[in-house]
């Protein structure tokens, strides 16, 4: 298992990845003084956010205040590619709309407009993957299900999978609640369970199946699917194989 | 009964009797075969696909050869057979009736005693029916009330007390009163909305610490922990059969078959500024049963 | 007799039972029995078949299962539990899948099985349901494959709920309120099944020995009793050339149907083997031990519980209030609803009876499209209790195809009633179609010989059936002759 040490190492990370599917043409970020940064940031915060979030963040009838937000939030919106809204009820995963450059000058920008967490630190190895299943069980499965395929909420919401899960992303997630997900503070969950809960997750990835193919881990209803199109789809066959297809109504 | 003997099949044409003799010779060998692999895998340790891909070939080749050989070599005429009727004749139900009667009016000639045979079983009977009450206790107050009283402390699943400000706004935490953590009739929801001003009645407020609110997790429904709580609006949404609560509203029931809010937990701060109860719950938490208002 | 032949090892064995039992007469019968042939009449063949499956993957099972509720430790080879607290029920079932040699491969095929046994149970109802078998003289069949249907379902659900997992254990409690809802006893009800409040000390021993011995002897007795029946009745069989109602026509069971039934039963056990081994069914592991304050989402029955989960939630919030007791919600679609299912199966043949009018005895079959009627209620019946199904998954529909759960249920409920009755509109109109097209064969009288009179006169009444509409067109009562 992938351990991380630092937030540079996931951005690198994540940044390969999505160079190497070419998903987005990799910038270097220029060397600047923090100032510049956030000016940076202000600038693409206007072009890109700010009809919907407000001017200076406090929000718009069309977008909630960022001011509360926090670096955690706006990194976890920005590189799953939930933000920006595309035209969708509830924020979706999609390619990153930024590159991870821009994302940093956002973020940071964002981090400048209130008092938000930061951008939780994830120290996989110090996770305990028995014990991130039983924390995932009790706080995540009600909603994503045991299996992290993503499960029905009420009035046209969704929890989404899971997966794929990278670790900061899913942090984040987990102490900044995005969306309709309730928040898990340091309180309720340590920043150890949080890299334990992280561990499991990447393990749902891809479990072991030694049962064969997981039917798409939702259960009792594709099993009932398969039982009766491939095994009594399959049974018939036979039976019309062996037996006479016409008992007897001879052509007149 | 007197069959007709079968016509008499004779063999199929030669090339075609051979390729069918072929197929089953193939059938029973890839059975063989899949048979002896079985075996060599389980004894490397066996694996769960190639355990149920060689036991459905050696499987399906025993079936596939003798379907195939049934079809082509077995005799395949029809045969006519007479059905005979399933009644039996009236000489045959009166001769049972006659004997059946000797013996009855035998029997009948010493009513008392008969009665008294009926009687006896009878009682037998009853006091057999006894020891199902050794299946379980009487239905006590259990249904009624749970470990929460004034003044208890309210424990995480891990012992620890709670804090107004150890839940984040947005959060939800489950918890169970003091020295009955993790028992199944009283898992508790603690709920800390963004906007406190929203709570309106049959919420009581009076019965909330900071914007956090203490709903019974099991659902009115079919008791269902209601687990999924959609912090945007608010909701509560129990996963078996889609019931929805709104927390700000007495998590009065606004989708699903649930007919019943989920009970409220009154809810105070003691002196070391932990949550505790203030009482039990006021109504039975969980489903529903005939007596839940007595 | 034939020419004696030289004492074999097995005529020895044979004689020497048959000069202490006098089986040969018997036996003899057996091998000679006639049936009709046709591919509908053996997909009953597939419950038995998968029925003698059960049993032995099922005893295979017993062998490492602890059906016990005391807390244990997982120490086995599933390295995402190890560590973790749980029941030994719970414990037995991972270290089976996991550390016994070809035990998931078992627990697979059995629970495979389980999923087909019901479902070629239905397949074989319907059969029997749309060809108008249960008719007289065989409604007492039709009402033992009502009870096996029954215990099948029952079993099923003890069966799943054994493992104490979080999927099984939200069953047992979805079970447990059925129970209670009952009026006046159900508080009584599930403390002396559960042995207290949920989830209770003892439910899961009590399933245990319920689902391994009490339901299957009953199972494999009420199977013989459905058998034996069949032999004293004989088969149905479809009208045709040289069919009548006063004779069988089809191939004798020695040796060719035997060699059928049996090859049959491999194919039977080689799909089950191959579903068991390629396709993962209830994975345990993911759902994680049981504990009664939690829950997953997309929490579903196996597909024979479908639909009573299916009405649990498209019932809307009713509940009956009166004289200060209630009556909860749960007791309508959970205990009603399957009571009034399986009190109407149980009844058909008396109540089709009584609306045609028809008591006489048949042994040829309906064609469906004869019986426009009787179809399309038929039809109806499948497509209602197929839309409970669909809605016992509504959830997981729901994110599938990306539709909102609430609409979701508000469409099922009103296909609930629209599908049904548009289902048994078309039915009815391809039946009629269909029939005019092709009318029904008339029994050919010709080899009914000897016939006793009442079936006879059944024989005639199947020619006047040619060109009728439906069961309520066939007035007349002929009675049997005493």
């Amino acid at each position: 298992m992938r351990s991380v040490r630092s937030r540079l190492g996931v951005l690198c990370l994540v940044a390969l990845f999505m160079s190497l599917a070419g998903l987005l043409p990799v910038r270097s970020a220029t060397p600047a003084t923090l100032s510049q940064m956030t000016e940076d940031g202000r600038q693409l915060y206007l072009r890109g956010c700010s009809s919907c979030h407000g001017l200076d963040g406090t929000g718009t009838p069309s977008g909630p205040s960022l001011e509360r937000s926090g670096a955690a939030s706006a990194y976890y919106y920005l590189s799953t590619g939930r933000m920006p809204l595309a035209d969708e009820a509830q924020p979706r995963r999609k390619p990153p709309a930024y590159s991870r450059a821009q994302i940093d000058l956002l973020v940071d920008y964002v981090a400048s407009l209130g008092s938000g967490p930061a951008i939780p630190e994830v120290h996989l190895e110090t996770g305990d993957l028995a014990e991130g299943g039983v924390l995932y069980r009790s706080n995540c499965g009600p909603c994503h299900t045991a299996a992290g395929i993503g499960g029905a909420l009420s009035y046209g919401r969704a929890a989404p999978s899971v997966t794929p899960a990278d670790p900061v992303e899913a942090a984040a997630a987990i102490r900044t609640g995005p969306g309709q997900m309730p928040v898990f503070g340091p309180e309720a969950l340590s920043d150890h369970e949080v890299a334990s809960i992280v561990r499991y997750i990447r393990f749902l990835e891809s479990p072991p199946t030694p049962g064969g193919a997981a039917l798409g881990g939702a259960g009792p209803i594709p099993e009932g699917f398969v039982a009766w199109i491939f095994g009594v789809g399959t049974l018939v066959l036979a039976v019309l194989w062996i037996g006479k297809l016409e008992g007897g109504h001879g052509r007149h | 009964m007197d069959d007709i003997e079968p016509a008499a099949t004779e063999e199929d044409a030669a090339p075609r009797a051979a390729a069918g003799e072929r197929v089953v010779i193939a059938a029973f060998t890839a059975s063989m075969a899949a048979a002896l692999a079985l075996a060599v895998v389980y004894w490397r340790g066996g694996q769960a696909q190639l355990e149920g891909v060689l036991l459905a070939i050696s499987l399906g080749g025993i079936g596939v050869g003798m379907v195939v050989w049934a079809k082509r070599f077995l005799p395949s005429g029809e045969i006519t057979e007479e059905r005979g009727r399933m009644a039996s004749t009236d000489d045959e139900v009166a001769s049972f009736t006659h004997a059946f009667e000797q013996g009855e009016q035998a029997i009948q000639r010493r009513a008392l005693l008969l009665k008294l045979l009926g009687g006896a079983v009878g009682a037998l009977g009853v006091a057999a029916l006894f020891p199902i009450r050794s299946l379980g206790p009487r239905p006590g107050r259990g249904l009624f009330d749970t470990g929460f009283r004034n003044g208890t402390r309210l424990m995480t699943v891990d012992g620890r007390s709670v804090r107004p400000e150890d839940l984040s706004v947005g959060g939800v935490v489950t918890v169970w009163p003091e020295g009955h953590v993790g028992e199944p009739d009283s898992p508790t929801l603690l709920v800390r909305v963004d906007r406190p001003e929203l709570f309106r009645r049959p919420t009581r407020t009076q019965w909330t610490v900071e914007g956090i609110v203490a709903y019974s997790k099991l659902c009115t429904h079919t008791g269902c922990p209601v687990g999924l709580y959609q912090s945007r609006e608010r909701l509560l949404l129990c996963p078996c059969h889609q019931s929805t609560f709104d927390v700000v509203e007495g998590a009065k029931p606004i989708f699903g078959p649930a007919t019943r809010p989920l009970p409220q937990l009154p809810l105070g701060l003691n002196q070391a500024g932990e949550l505790v109860s203030t009482g039990d719950y006021r109504e039975p938490i969980g489903p529903g049963f005939w007596n839940r208002r007595r | 007799m034939n020419q004696p032949r030289p004492a074999t090892r097995s005529r020895r064995l044979a004689r020497w039972v048959d000069d202490r039992l006098g089986t040969a007469y018997l036996a003899t019968k057996a091998l000679r029995k006639v049936f009709p042939d046709h591919w509908s009449f053996m997909l009953g063949e597939l419950s038995l078949y998968s029925f003698v499956i059960l049993v032995v993957t099922g005893v295979y099972l017993t062998f490492f299962f602890d059906p016990s509720q005391a807390e244990s430790t997982y120490r086995g080879s599933y390295e995402a539990m190890r560590g973790v607290e749980m029941t030994a029920a719970y414990r037995s079932a991972l270290e089976l899948s996991f550390d016994v040699r070809a035990g998931l491969v078992m627990r697979q095929i059995h629970h495979w099985a389980a999923l087909l046994f019901v479902a070629t149970m239905a397949v074989h109802m319907a059969r029997v349901f749309f060809t108008g078998a249960f008719r007289r003289p065989r409604e007492i069949n039709w009402m033992v494959g009502v009870t096996l249907l029954i215990l099948a379902v029952f079993n099923g659900f003890a069966g799943y709920s054994l493992l104490d997992d979080q999927l099984s254990g939200t069953g047992l409690r979805i079970g447990y309120s059925i129970a209670l809802s009952v009026p006046l006893v159900g508080t009584w009800l599930v403390s002396l099944l559960f042995g207290g409040e949920f989830p209770g000390p003892d439910i899961i021993e009590r399933l245990y020995v319920i689902h391994i011995l009490l339901v299957p002897a009953v199972i494999a007795a009420l199977i013989g009793v459905h058998m034996a029946i069949l032999l004293r009745q004989k088969h149905t069989q479809f009208a045709g050339p040289g069919r009548a109602e006063g004779n069988v026509v089809g191939e004798r069971v020695w040796p060719t149907y035997a060699a059928k039934g049996l090859g049959l039963f491999f194919l039977t056990t080689a799909v089950l083997a191959a579903l068991g081994g390629l396709a993962q069914i209830n994975p345990i592991w993911i759902y994680g031990p049981f504990d009664p304050a939690e829950v997953s989402a997309a929490s579903q029955p196996d597909w024979y519980m479908g639909w009573l989960d299916g009405a649990m939630r498209l019932i809307p919030p009713w509940e009956v209030r009166a004289f200060g007791y209630e009556v909860p919600n749960p007791f309508f679609p959970g205990a009603v609803l399957p009571g009034v299912t399986f009190a109407l199966l149980y009844l058909w043949p008396f109540l089709e009876a009584r609306f045609t009018g028809d008591r006489s005895e048949h042994h040829l079959l309906d064609r469906p499209r004869d019986r426009p009627v009787r179809t399309a209620m038929g039809v109806a019946t499948i497509a209602f209790y197929g839309v409970l199904f669909l809605a016992g998954g509504g959830d997981v529909l729901s994110t599938t195809f990306g539709v909102s759960v609430n609409a979701v249920f508000q469409a099922f409920r009103v296909l609930l009633f629209v599908l049904p009755a548009a289902s048994a509109w078309v039915a009815y109109r391809l039946c009629r179609d269909l029939a005019q097209r092709d009318p029904a064969p008339a029994d050919d009288g010709s080899v009914a010989m000897t016939a006793l009179a009442g079936v006879a006169e059944d024989g005639r009444d199947q020619d006047d059936r040619a060109g009728h509409d439906g069961p309520e067109a066939q007035g007349q009562a002929v009675g049997k002759h005493h």
